[in-house]
């Protein structure tokens, strides 16, 4: 049984627990093959959105289709088991049971028990665990879990998958080769994908699309490229990365080229900061350190304090001076209140 | 570097000297037991014994544990399941109501079913007012029998399966069963494959604990007449005065209880039941369509009353109709204080030193606590047994003081494991750490052992007496075997009248057995709710 891919979509779903909105008048539309990272803090329902659309918990408003068909509306929820959607959880979830091979067969009920094992076995060794399908889950490490985990939400050919921070669980030190690989398998799935993340990092490096989640609403979505250099609020910039938050009045004089409101909001990546010997805007190094590939310099400009992210050449020990400019791609400005 | 650490764990040390001698304490009955049933030759009532009554008691006791577990599970595994996974009315409470039947031994509800069930009960009286028969007009289940004591063992044995099996379900991890669905698994088949293999561990070992109780019950076999090994232990010695055909019929328990442990063990297998999951996120109760909640509600009420509301309600009734007053039971009280006082301050000084000693890793410290866990899983008339032989070859009779010390011992022997356990597992929460770091901050190993190991080990200890106390209390085949003449506790009043047929008499002794028996159950199950994973601090 062979079903042409489609879209996994929300529109404007909510969720109340004790009158209190979880998720509040959510549209969202994952396409086939692409990965959609959503991405928030704690607390902000990125989870609920996942299980509003597994069909773990009934919308209090809204639908959620999977193309034209609807899956929950209000009254009605089409169950878990009857959806066609995988689930990948943060803790894995394996039956402890079970070995490698009948965790992924678990889905394959309705085939024949050769069958069902011989396509089990193929998702296994697919995923680098040919050798691992006898193994019960805790004979096996994290990362072997997870990608019985994805073997099995992958074997049933879902309609669609859902990860709930499926990688952190993982050791850091692990984490990147497990990610590339499982999300490789996902996408030769060529079926909607979401990811749900606090990191972003993993959401711009893993996902085509991102949406940026708080207290319940999606702020933003669209590319993951264009969601980064062009968002659309102060709280947004700051979702995907570290940012200096300054207003208007605070602005040293010549550092913007153009006027803004004394009310305005400006939010500098420290990538978009660069020492330039050349500027006119003159800062002190109050602090240096090497991070890794980057060096941080927190830079004093009139008794404003802002930190700079630079390639380790172009660190300047403390206590020196040096000019410094803006890159415009990666500094914005919001009208006041906009955050 | 792996070869360093097996040797250091065989070191013996001085200071594991306390915990040895308790380990011997410990095993010394058993030991005995095993000596005397292997090299005593059965003594002359064995030939008698094998050829007439053998069969009939390893046939009573198999059928009577198979019936027992077939009951349990039935009872037991719905009703954690939909407490554990549904909302319906009463759920709150029927939660920790189910596990009161723990509170009345087998014999205490043995005599109440004895006396509701019989013809002349309120429920045959009952039966026949309404339908105008006479006795003899119709058959009734008849409680004097094997399926008759099975079904009363079970109804006070289940809530070691419903709280081993609850924890287990509360335990699992809910993402399992959300994946068994999002994989298309219908509800049915996700607690079938999903969660009832994931539990099957826990409640093989709940199971396996119930049946090697069931094993050991005296006073409800012989109340209702059926003949087990464990009766028949009992009754070689005050029957026949014959120790040696005792310890042979031991012998031959010994060996079941045995194949229990072992099938506990085997259940484990080298299958998981671990969760991968770090993170616990509380079970989501789903809701229950209005018949099914009614139905769930109905069946938790039906446990309930069956195995502990009915039995209880009865004995109290009994006790206030009856015109025996409070003052035969005196003195049985007081016997009572005095012996379950004493066999339980002997077990938990062992329990303490054994617990304490556990922080060293060594043969005598491993020794100490199989030793209290095995007491654990052997009958008490096998332990009395023991005992009995051990004074032959002293100098002692069995009268006044060293009967009393003995049964004190027994009752260490047998019950000190349920006091050492909770101690470990105090001290197990405790990080090894803390101890470490006493030590780096020059206090000697024992100023660690007295001022941080052992205010730890006592946050356990609360529960470990209160167990101890009341298990000591309820006991009935080795306090019948050794107690002193004419010195009775509640549980050999209750036992004698039962048995004299003057169950309006045993009403109040059964009564106030099962009422200090409440006691550490509804600690215990105030404690669990408390401690549940994912429960607020």
């Amino acid at each position: 049984m062979t079903i042409a891919p489609t879209s996994l979509s929300a529109h404007d779903v909510s969720r109340v627990y004790d009158g209190v909105a979880v998720v509040s008048g959510v549209s969202l539309d994952l396409q086939p093959g692409a990965i959609t990272a959503l991405l928030g803090g704690s607390g902000a329902g990125k989870s609920t959105l996942l299980r509003l659309l597994a069909g773990l918990e009934p919308v209090d408003t809204g639908k959620v289709c999977l193309g034209d068909v609807i899956l929950s509306e209000p009254g009605h929820t089409r169950a878990p088991e009857k959806r066609r959607i995988g689930l990948i959880f943060q803790d894995f979830a394996l039956f402890p049971h079970l070995t490698a091979l009948q965790n992924v067969s678990f889905g394959l009920a309705n085939l024949p028990k050769d069958e069902a094992r011989s396509i089990a076995a193929q998702w296994l060794s697919r995923l680098g665990l040919g050798a691992r399908s006898g193994a019960y889950p805790h004979e096996l490490s994290g990362g072997e879990q997870q990608r019985v985990a994805i073997a099995r939400a992958l074997a049933p050919r879902p309609a669609a998958i859902l990860m709930d921070e499926p990688f952190s669980g993982l050791d850091p030190s692990l984490r990147g080769t497990v990610r590339e690989e499982a999300l490789d398998a996902i996408r030769a799935a060529g079926v909607p994908a979401l990811l749900v993340t606090h990191d972003p990092a993993e959401a711009l490096e893993s996902a085509d699309h991102i949406a940026i989640m708080k207290s319940g609403r999606i702020l933003q979505q669209g590319k993951a490229a264009d969601v980064y250099l062009k968002p659309q609020g102060a709280d947004i910039a700051a979702a995907l990365g570290p940012v200096n938050r300054i207003s208007g009045s605070d602005l040293p004089a010549g550092l913007l080229k153009q006027a803004i409101a004394p009310d305005a909001i400006v939010v500098i990546r420290p990538e978009g900061i660069i020492p330039d010997a050349t500027s006119p805007v003159r800062a002190t190094v109050v602090s240096s350190r090497l991070t890794g590939p980057m060096a941080r310099l927190i830079l004093n400009i009139d008794d404003l304090q802002v930190t700079s992210l630079v390639p380790r050449a172009l660190a300047l020990p403390a206590g020196s001076e040096t000019g410094i400019q803006l890159d415009p791609e990666l500094s914005f400005i919001f009208p006041s209140g906009d955050s | 570097m792996a070869r360093v650490a097996p040797f250091r764990n065989l070191a013996i040390r001085a200071s594991d000297g306390p915990a040895f001698l308790a380990g011997l304490v410990i095993a010394v009955p058993v030991a005995a037991t095993l000596v005397a049933g292997l090299v005593f030759g059965g003594g002359e009532a064995w030939d008698h014994i094998r050829t007439t009554l053998l069969t009939g008691y390893f046939v009573g006791t198999i059928g009577t544990l198979a019936l027992t577990a077939l009951f349990i599970l039935a009872f037991a595994v719905p009703a954690a399941w939909l407490v554990t996974m549904y909302r319906f009315p009463g759920r709150a409470i029927f939660e920790w109501l189910l596990i009161l039947p723990l509170a009345a031994p087998g014999y205490v509800l043995a005599y109440a079913y004895g006396d509701l069930m019989g013809v002349g009960g309120p429920i045959q009286s009952a039966l026949r007012a309404a339908t105008g028969w006479r006795a003899r007009d119709y058959w009734f289940p008849d409680i004097h029998s094997l399926p008759g004591l099975a079904f009363v063992l079970a109804l006070t044995l289940y809530p070691y399966v419903y709280l081993t099996a609850r924890a287990a379900f509360i335990s699992q991890s809910v993402c399992s069963l959300e994946a068994a669905r999002s994989l298309g698994a219908s509800a049915a088949r996700s607690f079938w494959r999903v969660a009832l293999p994931a539990a099957r561990p826990a409640i093989a070992a709940g199971l396996s604990l119930s049946l090697m109780e069931a094993a050991a019950d005296y006073g409800a076999a012989e109340y209702l007449g059926v003949p087990t090994l464990t009766y028949g232990i009992v009754r070689a010695w005050t029957s026949f005065g014959e120790p040696a055909t005792a310890a042979r019929l031991a012998l031959v328990l010994l060996s079941l209880v045995l194949s229990l442990v072992l099938f506990e063990r085997w259940s484990r297998g080298r299958r998981g039941s671990e969760q991968s999951s770090r993170r616990w996120r509380a079970v989501a109760r789903a809701p229950l369509s209005p018949l099914a909640a009614a139905g769930a509600t109905m069946l938790c009420i039906a446990i309930f009353l069956i195995a502990f509301g009915l039995p209880v309600a009865r004995l109290i009734w009994r006790s206030l109709e009856t015109s025996e007053t409070l003052a035969p039971i005196g003195p049985a009280l007081m016997n009572t204080l005095i012996l379950a006082g004493a066999g339980a301050a002997l077990a938990f000084v062992l329990a303490l030193v054994i617990a304490l000693s556990q922080r060293a890793a060594g043969p005598l410290p491993r020794f100490a606590r199989l030793a209290a866990s095995s007491g654990y899983a052997i009958p008490g008339a096998v332990l009395a047994m023991g005992a009995l032989v051990v004074l032959g070859l002293l100098p002692f009779t069995l009268t006044g003081a060293s009967a009393l010390i003995a049964l004190a011992w027994v009752y260490a022997s047998r019950f000190t494991a349920a006091g050492a356990e909770p101690m470990v597992a105090a001290l197990d929460r405790a990080p090894a750490s803390l101890s470490q770091a006493a030590g780096s901050l020059g206090a000697s190993p024992l100023r660690r052992a007295r001022e941080v190991d052992l205010p730890i080990a006592l946050s356990g200890a609360t529960a470990g007496a209160l167990i101890l106390f009341v298990e000591s209390l309820k006991e009935l085949p080795a306090t019948l075997m050794l107690r002193p003449f004419n010195w009775d506790t509640l549980a050999v009043r209750a036992n004698a009248y039962a048995t004299d047929e003057r169950l309006a008499a045993a009403a109040l002794p059964a009564l106030l057995i099962t009422l200090a028996g409440l006691v550490p159950v509804i600690f215990l199950s105030w404690r669990l709710s408390r401690a549940r994973p994912g429960a607020p601090e």
